[in-house]
């Protein structure tokens, strides 16, 4: 029981206390790219949640193998080699098979080999020396956090369309102003996990 | 096992993911688009500032390998 329980609180201080996005400012492009509609935005944070659950996974493994082989050093190129196969399989699967899916996603896929925030859990992971499910519940809470501001941020920015913003801001400058004040409203969440 | 042995396994798997990924690479690029989603469009202006060679909707990209 104590160990679902830490597990948990895992999850929920990567997804809040410490999101990828506004504290460890990972995946700022496709936040801000993506974020336009919050439609896009959920496709993006679900395939960004497949993606990072999985090269979690893979990776943990070869780190383990790198470090027996004492060849740490090649940690990243290995990294980038598994993330940028794993999102093509996928784009490849759902190209073939779900066409509905592929018109939904498929567009985010190329957004997602790109996105640092994926080589940066998997990074994380084996900087910080965490076991298999310790990465794991990393991997599912920062995966779920980006979803979670890159909805919310969305759905801002939606109701920022309207003609109440100055022309100045409007775009990309209401939606840093935005996000600027998302980052200080999450610094509020630090310490709810001791 | 020794240490050795450990790397030899390293190599291998890290020429089978290298392997991998230009199979997983060329199959992607070869597969066609499905009906129903040609007409998928991106802004040009979204597409500006990025440097991703691997996507087939960047358009800026296109031109840039036909230079």
């Amino acid at each position: 029981m104590q160990y679902v329980v830490t597990f948990l609180l895992a999850i929920i201080s990567s997804m809040l206390i410490d999101n990828v996005v506004l504290s460890r400012f990972y995946g700022i492009c496709p936040f801000l790219g993506v974020s336009d509609k919050p439609k896009s935005a959920l496709g993006m944070g679900l395939a960004v949640i497949f993606v990072i659950v999985l090269s979690t996974i893979i990776c943990w493994p070869l780190f383990e193998l790198l470090k027996l082989a004492e060849i740490t050093f090649l940690d990243t190129v290995v990294y980038i080699l598994v993330i940028a196969s794993l999102v093509q399989l996928v784009g490849l699967f759902i190209k073939k098979y779900s066409p509905s899916l592929y018109k939904s996603l498929g567009i985010y896929l190329p957004l997602i080999t790109t996105n640092c925030a994926v080589l940066g859990v998997v990074q994380g992971n084996s900087d910080m020396g965490l076991d298999f499910m310790s990465s794991l519940a990393n991997g599912i809470g920062t995966s779920v956090g980006f979803l979670i501001v890159i909805f919310i941020f969305s759905c801002i920015r939606t109701r920022l369309q309207g003609p109440q913003t100055p022309k100045a801001f409007k775009g990309i400058p209401i939606a840093l102003i935005t996000a600027a004040i998302m980052a200080l409203a999450f610094i509020g969440l630090s310490g709810m996990v001791n | 096992m020794s240490k050795e042995g450990y790397l030899l396994i390293a190599i291998i798997v890290i020429i089978a993911l290298i392997a991998i990924f230009v199979i997983s690479f060329v199959l992607y690029k070869k597969t066609p688009v499905p009906k129903g989603c040609e007409d998928i469009k991106i802004s040009d202006e979204k597409c500006k500032g990025c440097s991703n060679t691997t996507c087939e909707l960047n358009k800026n990209m296109e031109g840039e390998h036909h230079d």
